[in-house]
């Protein structure tokens, strides 16, 4: 399913309804994935790697942002000065990446999940975000690798006073995310402020026997500092 | 004796100014290999329009720097300049007083940012896309590929209208269906429609609701927010997906039409 395969010889890989094939044409590849609309792409080489992997899910149909914006399906009450972990699901899209060396070039980017955006905060200042609509687990939920990931959130309440968290808004640029053929895993923090303010930002934290996917921006050279962003808008 | 060593004015000499242009010329191929390199480099990396601010400080900076570092070739001297420069300032402020003020303009433009290089904006009645914002002008390209100069005095005391400022905007459909339909039917359906749509932003909520019983239709506004970079898209995609999906539901969407009561029976012919 995810993972690493030499292009001279690529199983044909199926993502539910979508087939992923690579086929030997005289001197090149052709790569082709079918299900709903149909991609072809030219691959001139001679050998190289094709990685696929779990990306940041911020990039379909267009990319227009870098925030993702869960909202929980019911609300999470946090005590003052307290710490907790939750675990939430965030979508899955699938990146297909040309490997050599150290590097990497983005082929093709799928998902099965229903694309949504939504505004968080207000038109003139506030920003863009990918919607996404969750539960709230107290242990990792089994979930289909290929649709959903499991998001672990440390809720931190400095705030000497109880606050209740509807959503949460990340910043992508600092998601790792790791992957096994069970689990696609990422983890975040959530520093609450006050009632209405907090800081988030992605952790680079997994298990052991898992694969550590290649990111979106590390592919496109984005250089990006550790990316924290203030929940202003409130929780 | 020599045509280099003849001295043009002062003891600056024909060799001076060739060595003054030579200077120059240099300094402007290397300003140009230097943001060429830049632009190459960062052009992935940073937003256009930062981009080209930064581009334009560089290539005019190595230039300033040059033109100042051969000033005493010429025979000028920097505090010199300065003490003349009040004159001077005085005689080219009345002499160009619209270039000055462009000037200004252009620089509170800089600053204040009411539009960026690729915004889609609307200035003095021209609309399209902002190409460039230069230190006397700004370049619009119209939607249909026109390129307009406008002087940046015109651009900084005109009402604009930036379409893409804010993240998100608002637009709206109003659909007449008959007064034999089910508007609630309706309704829902254009909400499914809405729903499956992922540039239709989920917050703020779409608005649907029945806006005036028309005379020939039941008349249903669709407020919808998009993100302002695709919100055209959406209008144009949505509308004749939504007409083809309430047809496709058995709901009319009525021509105009008039009952008409004659008073006296007609006789019609067969």
């Amino acid at each position: 399913m995810y993972g690493w395969f030499d292009i001279q010889n690529f199983p044909v890989l199926s993502f539910n309804k979508i087939k992923v094939i690579v086929k030997k044409d005289n001197n090149f590849y052709r790569y082709i994935r079918e299900g709903d609309e149909k991609v072809e792409k030219i691959i001139v080489t001679k050998s190289c790697n094709l990685v696929i992997n779990p990306i940041e899910p911020v990039n379909l149909p267009k990319n227009l942002t870098n925030f993702l914006y869960i909202e929980l399906e019911n609300p999470v009450f946090s005590e003052p000065k307290s710490s907790t972990d939750v675990y939430l699901t965030f979508p899955i899209e699938i990146g297909v990446f040309l490997a050599m060396k150290k590097s990497f070039e983005v082929l093709d980017i799928f998902s099965l999940q229903k694309q949504k955006y939504t505004l968080y905060g207000n038109p003139r200042t506030g920003i863009i975000c990918r919607y996404w609509r969750s539960d709230v687990y107290s242990k990792i939920p089994e979930l289909d690798p290929i649709r959903n990931g499991v998001l672990k959130l440390k809720i931190v309440n400095n705030s000497d006073e109880w606050v209740e968290i509807k959503r949460i808004v990340l910043d992508v640029y600092g998601m790792k995310i790791y992957y096994n053929e069970s689990l696609v895993f990422s983890s975040a923090l959530m520093n609450i402020v006050s009632r209405n303010v907090a800081e988030t930002f992605f952790l680079d934290e997994s298990f052991r026997d898992m694969n550590k996917s290649i990111e979106l921006y590390v592919a496109r050279r984005i250089p990006t500092m550790k990316k924290k962003f203030v929940m202003e808008w409130g929780l | 004796m020599n045509i280099l060593s003849q001295k043009v004015y002062g003891d600056v000499t024909v060799y001076d100014l060739i060595v003054v242009l030579a200077v120059m010329a240099i300094a402007t191929v290397i300003a140009k290999v230097v943001t060429t390199n830049i632009r190459r480099v960062l052009i992935d990396k940073m937003r256009r329009d930062q981009l080209e601010l930064m581009l334009k400080i560089v290539y005019y900076g190595i230039i300033l720097f040059a033109f100042i570092g051969i000033l005493p070739i010429l025979g000028l001297e920097l505090s010199g300049l300065l003490v003349a420069g009040g004159i001077v300032g005085i005689v080219i402020g009345f002499a160009s007083q619209s270039v000055i003020s462009n000037l200004i303009s252009g620089i509170f433009l800089v600053s204040e940012k009411p539009i960026k290089i690729g915004d889609q904006v609307c200035v003095d009645g021209i609309t399209g896309f902002v190409e460039d914002i230069h230190i006397l002008s700004t370049i619009i390209r119209t939607y249909d590929g026109l390129y307009v100069r406008i002087p940046n005095e015109k651009v900084f005391t005109s009402s604009i209208t930036n379409y893409v400022a804010n993240v998100a905007r608002r637009f709206e459909y109003v659909i007449g269906i008959s007064y034999r339909d089910d508007a609630e039917r309706a309704i829902e359906i254009i909400r499914k429609i809405l729903d499956d749509h992922p540039f239709v932003l989920k917050n703020p909520e779409p608005q649907i609701f029945v806006k005036d019983l028309g005379e020939s239709s039941v008349n249903i506004a669709v407020r919808i927010w998009a993100p302002s970079l695709v919100w055209y898209d959406v209008k144009m995609e949505l509308l004749w997906k939504i007409k083809k999906e309430l047809e496709s539901n058995g709901i009319e969407i009525p021509f105009p039409q008039r009952t008409i009561w004659f008073a006296n029976e007609l006789k019609l012919k067969n």
